[in-house]
């Protein structure tokens, strides 16, 4: 992966096949995320409660009921669109280049963030955790080697956004 | 920040129960954002300038109250504005609840 920033505060990605390859099974997965039983644990976190107040739970089930529906359509708008940015990439030499602008660049740092929450959930990621070295025959190596590269890509297009936004 | 509500000690008139539920609702709540082991410093820092407009100073003391402390409350308002501002937190993949302070 090579990054680039535009002047407009969009970004230019080189990305190899494969890394395209595996961004374009990201939606999937989240779709099943997002559909999974409420107690599976990174559909729990994708969408968790308003009110921690057990007295609250009419008010908690009136809440849920106005606001996942646009929580999950706008989720599902989101994935969508980051479906067409990748089917638009352009070969350039033996890579594929994603022009992103300003606004794409957030709703892709967002479809990321869900990623990494929801892998994170499955993977029992906690404070400590740390993916720098996966060894060879670990069964869940793939799924932390996907974390890392998230986490790397989702850090970048959040510096850039940082450079739009005043101190 | 608001202020605390009036203390429930004050004197009370019988005839103007509608005077206590009131003050029972609009007694301020509070947007609470909680640590968590996957969300990015720099992006929780990122969201809370976009969404509330917030200082990079600011927003960053809040993101390091998270991390540090475990959570921080970001916002505050009616029920209705921090049930919209719980949403749209989330929508962005924070953890964040709200309460009133008693």
């Amino acid at each position: 992966m090579r990054f680039r920033t535009a002047p407009d505060g969009g970004v230019d990605l080189l990305l190899d096949p494969i890394e395209v390859g595996f961004l374009q099974t990201l939606p999937d997965q989240l779709r099943a995320c997002y559909e999974a039983p409420a107690d599976d644990p990174a559909r729990a976190r994708l969408f968790p409660r308003a009110y921690l107040d057990p007295t609250e739970e009419t008010a908690e089930r009136e809440w849920q009921a106005l606001a996942q529906p646009g929580l999950l359509r706008d989720r599902l708008d989101a994935l969508a669109t980051m479906q067409a940015h990748l089917e638009a990439a352009t070969p350039r030499g033996r890579r594929r280049r994603v022009t992103l602008g300003a606004s794409d660049v957030a709703l892709w740092a967002a479809v990321l963030n869900d990623v990494r929450l929801a892998f994170g959930a499955r993977l029992g990621v906690e404070d400590d955790t740390d993916f720098s070295r996966i060894g060879p025959d670990d069964p869940l190596g793939a799924e932390k080697a996907a974390y890392v590269w998230c986490s790397a890509l989702q850090g970048a297009l959040v510096e850039a956004m940082l450079l739009g936004l005043p101190d | 920040m608001r202020g605390a509500p009036a203390a429930t000690t004050a004197p009370v008139e019988i005839g103007h129960p509608e005077l206590d539920e009131r003050t029972a609702t609009d007694r301020p709540w509070i947007v609470v954002v909680w640590n968590d082991p996957v969300n990015l410093m720099v992006y929780v820092v990122w969201v809370l300038q976009k969404l509330f407009g917030y200082s990079r100073e600011k927003a960053t003391r809040l993101m390091h109250q998270v991390h540090y402390e475990g959570k921080a409350a970001v916002s505050d308002g009616s029920r209705e504005q921090c049930e919209a501002d719980v949403a749209r937190l989330h929508a962005h993949g924070l953890w964040a609840t709200m309460e009133q302070p008693s």
